[in-house]
């Protein structure tokens, strides 16, 4: 893996976004990919795919007349983004050892506690992809 | 701005209520719900503490509580080391919770990850021109640079959308010294490398004076534009700031009558800012009428000052000037605070600044001063018109500006002036072209004069809750 070609690699907001879309999915294949990035047109993905392969960031799985492109799983881009995913797994892991022992047993009071994830809840859901975030 | 966002997702067997509660509590709940912080609440100052390196410290993550909704959802902003947003939902799931965290990576943040992990990133030149701008994005010194970069990407924001240097957008390449010198003088030689011939340094003083002498065989032009000793004669670097002989000048007379007591105790971090600020006030004090009664250092980095603070009881101290900065100057404080200091003496703290004042809490800054040319609450045109475009460019959880951090804004629309002066971004024209000027800036004139010394009014400012407020003219 050549960091230098990543670095420029990831000056174009495209391939972030081809990134960040990979770094959700274990793998993901090329039309997969084409779908989810609307800004840009097929063979402009395919483009970006080479040179994100070509500096090590995106590794290539041929399975017959298909391609599948994932984080390549040596690269530095990958090192960065599992250890930030593992560092905020273990974080949310330890909140079931703090669980107060009597709580564990007892009835939830109120059904009204929780909500459904899909409830606006006012916040933005952070999604991948490029544009310009409100301040 | 792309981001890249990273989900993570746990279930709980305790109601969301419950486990919404564990959040800030302490309950050794794992490093995310662990956060610090005083209360939860919206515009709460909150440090979480990542295990981003097995085997060293944890990486402060440093931002504000925005949106809450109790049993439902804590939304962490945050500004160190990077900007984004870290989003905590809680939801039933069966008699249990569904824990799910979202948090924002962006593209400086990535590349900061990128070399704190060690990977080795190309520094070469762009297109545009560049300046640089080294700040201690971690270690005690994310506290007092918490919007420096922010300020500096505002007023490059402004010069570009003013057609930049000679019809380019000038770009901004951030270092990060970790408030380590030697990490700092490395950070400046990538920046150089990368194309910057001026760097605004705000850092501290000695990571200032690292970068200086590590600097010194290139054609490279420092400007330190926050507080300061002074005392760098080089035509390549510039030290813009607050200078501690105007600062206890303008402040030893207010302090020593608000204390109804001459007597000072000297305390502070041990390098060289404040080893120079402690001999200006051995010398200057007494011939105000101050009498000294005690003095004591401590190293950066240093988190329990019971020592020193019983030092300053011990010697019946009117008023301590704290040289602490950064985290350390918050934790002094918050002892102090725990000892009932307050009650016995008051502090003058010239480093103390709105973003560390968030971290102390409103609850434990009785009796704190400070003296700078500058406060986020300073009642000038410049000030309010620079606040409205900070807040909104940036938000309103956004760190609170001060002397340190906007000093990054006027060092950038000085090096720009001087640019523009000097028809070129030659730094040793741009050097010379800083001299005998007088600049308008949000504070107010500032002028550097042929020497390169800084006049600029100042101001004795008194913690109110986690707001300075001018108590003197200046």
């Amino acid at each position: 893996m050549n960091s230098d070609l990543a670095f420029d690699a990831l000056a174009d907001p495209v391939r972030r976004e081809i990134l960040a879309v990979l770094a959700e999915t274990e793998e993901c294949s090329s039309g997969a990919l084409a779908e989810r990035i609307t800004s840009v047109g097929r063979t402009a993905v395919s483009s970006h795919l080479r040179v994100l392969k070509i500096a090590g960031l995106v590794s290539e799985r041929r399975a017959g007349r298909f391609r599948y492109y994932s984080v390549d799983p040596s690269g530095s881009a990958k090192d960065v983004l599992a250890v930030l995913h593992q560092v905020f797994r273990t974080g949310l892991q330890s909140v079931n050892d703090a669980v107060p022992e009597s709580v564990n047993d007892a009835v939830p009071e109120s059904v009204n506690d929780g909500v459904p994830e899909s409830v606006n809840d006012g916040v933005p859901e952070s999604t991948a992809e490029s544009g310009d975030r409100p301040a | 701005m792309s981001v890249l966002t990273l989900t993570a997702q746990e279930e709980v067997s305790a109601p969301p209520r419950v486990v919404f509660g564990l959040f800030g509590a302490g309950a050794g709940a794992g490093w995310v719900f662990d956060a610090v912080c005083d209360r939860v609440a919206p515009g709460a100052a909150v440090t979480l503490r990542a295990p981003l390196d097995p085997a060293g410290e944890p990486v402060e993550i440093l931002g504000r509580i925005g949106t809450l909704r109790p049993g439902r959802l804590i939304e962490i902003v945050h500004d160190q080391p990077w900007r984004g947003r870290t989003v905590l939902r809680f939801a039933a799931h069966g008699s249990g919770t569904r824990v799910r965290l979202q948090s924002e990576l962006d593209q400086p943040g990535f590349e900061w990850l990128l070399r704190r992990r060690g990977h080795a990133l190309r520094s070469s030149p762009g297109e545009n021109p560049a300046l640089g701008l080294l700040t201690s994005k971690s270690g005690p010194g994310n506290l007092f640079a918490a919007a420096s970069d922010n300020m500096a990407t505002l007023a490059l924001e402004e010069i570009n959308a003013d057609g930049g240097l000679r019809g380019r957008p000038v770009d901004l390449v951030i270092g990060d010294d970790a408030t380590d010198p030697a990490t700092g003088a490395r950070e400046a030689r990538r920046l150089a490398a990368a194309g910057c011939r001026t760097i605004l340094v705000a850092t501290t003083s000695a990571t200032f004076v690292a970068v200086s002498e590590a600097m010194v065989d290139t054609d490279v032009l420092l400007v330190q534009t926050l507080m300061n000793e002074g005392g760098i004669d080089d035509a390549l670097r510039i030290q813009l700031g607050e200078r501690p002989a105007a600062q206890l000048a303008a402040a030893a007379g207010p302090m020593m009558r608000s204390a109804g007591g001459h007597r000072w105790f000297l305390a502070g971090n041990d390098y060289c800012w404040p080893r120079r600020t402690h001999a200006v006030a051995r010398e200057l004090l007494p011939r105000l009428g101050g009498r000294l009664v005690g003095e004591r250092f401590a190293p950066l980095g240093t988190t329990d000052f019971a020592d020193v603070i019983e030092a300053v009881e011990r010697s019946g101290a009117d008023v301590a000037l704290s040289t602490f900065v950064g985290a350390d100057a918050a934790a002094f404080q918050r002892q102090c605070h725990e000892h009932g200091l307050h009650h016995r003496c008051l502090t003058l703290a010239p480093a103390m600044d709105e973003s560390t004042l968030a971290r102390i809490g409103a609850g434990a800054t009785a009796g704190l001063h400070t003296v700078s040319g500058y406060v986020e609450t300073l009642d000038t045109d410049g000030n309010c018109a620079l606040l409205s475009r900070y807040r909104q460019r940036f938000g309103r959880w956004a760190p609170p500006l001060s002397t340190l951090s906007e000093s990054v804004f006027e060092g950038a629309h000085i090096w720009f002036a001087a640019t523009v002066r000097a028809g070129t971004d030659d730094p040793r024209s741009v050097a010379r072209a800083m001299h005998d000027a007088r600049f308008d800036l949000p504070r107010g004139t500032v002028t550097l004069d042929g020497n390169g010394l800084v006049g600029q009014r100042i101001h004795v400012s008194e913690a109110v809750g986690t707001e300075l407020r001018v108590i003197t003219p200046g």
